[in-house]
């Protein structure tokens, strides 16, 4: 497969202060990578230097397909981070996602248009593009920064806790849009999460995320109760359920 | 005399106050959209007296610089070294704000100590911002300042108002959002710098706030509320400059009184308007 993302022996921080060491993975082109761990143990900081937004402190972070292509990436952050006095409309917001190809001093044309219509259609929120962006629900909100990621055209989608803090039907049709973007349209998925449950039951490979604890490898071999049980400090199960893998936090007492 | 006979008497005797408050006017209130939708209001109001230090500085004899000069110079540096500063972990955005807003008054007031009592207050009144005598050298300058960084701001509106919703996005888009952001802030400290010494730092920082809250309340559509906040800050001063002919009150803070009436009739009506 060809690969597209290759930390050598990274080390990622910021200023002068390290927050992962040694960080070696790649990422093939069209793989549903996920990035798990506990809140504040760098996934994002992956994420940033696979973006090219946070050059390693040594090491080396290689992005690009065959021959060195660039890739386009389509950024999908985290919700809370966009909330915005302005009232944008969900049309606008999916628009600047064009913005960077349609270039200085032009306004968005016919093509751009196009590509902004299908992208909302593609997501299921065409109907909602006149809609001001931070009236709408937590996985409306979703739905239009996928739009927007994928009004760029991208090859890769990263997504940055795409369900946190949603409730249970809204997070499991996000989670479907992403199978969908992945399986149909082919599209390389990097996904950060500390809800391990998500990443479990969608990603194929996944790295679990911590200062002293940088596991790579197929969800089966990597997310098991010993290595999380380590990770989290606590009692953790992974059980497999009809072809679902359930991961159940505390011990035998707890379970009461 | 009506309002109609005022308004030629300023047209003809104050025409740099009339044209010159609406020009600042209009560009306070569309960069003031702009800071009231990044969440920095306080931003301004620190530049705009970082401008007043810098005016009252040229009094002292060891700066021997112009008046505007002074203003624009101290507030251009200001805003440079904060857009880095505030980007620091060790304090928080407000306690750097915080530090710079007590800093520059502390400073005004130990400079307005140390000038004659002459320059103190021809500086108070500089300060108390009365329009009405405005003269040309003070207009043109601030009209070249509007006329340049609002073109800048309609030529590249798009992008200000990316950088501005989805700084971190826009980044990975190849978007150099920390020089759209020193741009942003670099024209904001002109405007800011060269507006308190035409017509004082009440006048600015009211201006950069009052049109955008009202625009915000009534218009549901991001440019048009650039446009309506504009067009606030370009009509209010020459009505402000009218009613003070008429009543015999400062201009500036009457400027301000009405557009501070038309935030609250802003507010009234959207509480009236039926959710959507």
């Amino acid at each position: 497969m060809d690969t597209i993302i290759t930390f050598t022996n990274a080390t990622l921080g910021y200023g002068r202060t390290a927050v992962l060491r040694g960080v070696s993975f790649a990422i093939s082109r069209g793989e549903y990578f996920g990035l798990v761990g506990p809140n504040g143990t760098g996934k994002t900081t992956i994420l940033r230097a696979i973006l090219g937004s946070l050059r390693p402190m040594s090491g080396t972070v290689a992005i690009g397909g065959l021959h060195g292509t660039p890739l386009r990436f389509g950024y999908v952050p985290q919700r809370e981070t966009v909330e915005s006095i302005l009232p944008h409309t969900v049309e606008e917001i999916v628009t600047m996602g064009r913005y960077r190809q349609i270039g200085l001093f032009r306004r968005p044309g016919a093509v751009d248009r196009g590509i902004v219509s299908e992208s909302l259609e593609h997501v299921g929120i065409a109907s909602l593009r006149h809609q001001v962006f931070r009236d709408l629900s937590g996985g409306q909100k979703q739905r239009a920064l996928i739009a927007r990621a994928l009004a760029s055209r991208p090859e890769v989608l990263l997504l940055d806790e795409p369900t946190n803090g949603m409730d249970l039907s809204s997070r499991l049709s996000i989670l479907q849009l992403i199978d969908r973007l992945h399986s149909e349209d082919h599209l390389t998925i990097i996904m950060v999460s500390h809800l391990l449950d998500d990443v479990a039951n969608h990603a194929r490979r996944i790295a679990i995320v911590e200062r002293d604890f940088f596991q790579v490898g197929a969800v089966d071999v990597v997310l098991t109760g010993e290595n999380l049980s380590s990770l989290y400090r606590m009692p953790v199960r992974v059980e497999r359920r009809g072809g679902r893998t359930i991961i159940l936090a505390g011990g035998p007492d707890e379970r009461r | 005399m009506n309002a109609g006979d005022i308004l030629l008497s300023l047209v003809r005797d104050f025409p740099y106050a009339l044209i010159g408050s609406a020009v600042l006017g209009a560009a306070c209130a569309f960069l003031g959209t702009h800071i009231v939708a990044k969440r920095v209001v306080f931003y301004s109001a620190v530049l705009t007296q970082v401008s007043v230090l810098g005016l009252a500085l040229t009094f002292l004899p060891v700066f021997p610089i112009s008046h505007a000069i002074g203003s624009l110079g101290l507030t251009l540096i200001s805003a440079l070294l904060l857009s880095g500063l505030l980007t620091r972990r060790r304090l928080t955005r407000d306690a750097v704000l915080g530090v710079v807003f007590t800093g520059a008054i502390a400073l005004r007031i130990l400079v307005l100590q140390m000038t004659s009592t002459v320059d103190s207050a021809e500086i108070e009144t500089l300060l108390r911002g009365d329009i009405l005598f405005v003269t040309a050298e003070l207009f043109y300058p601030v009209l070249g300042v509007a006329v340049v960084v609002l073109g800048l701001h309609v030529a590249f509106f798009k992008e200000f108002v990316y950088v501005s919703f989805d700084a971190e996005t826009a980044s990975t888009q190849g978007f150099r959002t920390a020089g759209w952001e020193m741009l942003f802030y670099a024209t904001a400290a002109a405007v800011i710098a060269l507006g308190t010494h035409m017509v004082g730092d009440l006048f600015v920082f009211g201006f950069m706030v009052l049109p955008a809250a009202t625009a915000l309340l009534v218009v549901r559509r991001v440019s048009r509320i650039f446009l309506t906040a504009t067009v606030i800050g370009a009509f209010v001063p020459m009505l402000g400059l009218v009613v003070a002919f008429a009543a015999d009150f400062p201009a500036g803070p009457t400027s301000l009184a009405l557009a501070l009436v038309l935030l609250l009739c802003a507010a009234i009506a959207a509480r009236l308007r039926p959710q959507q």
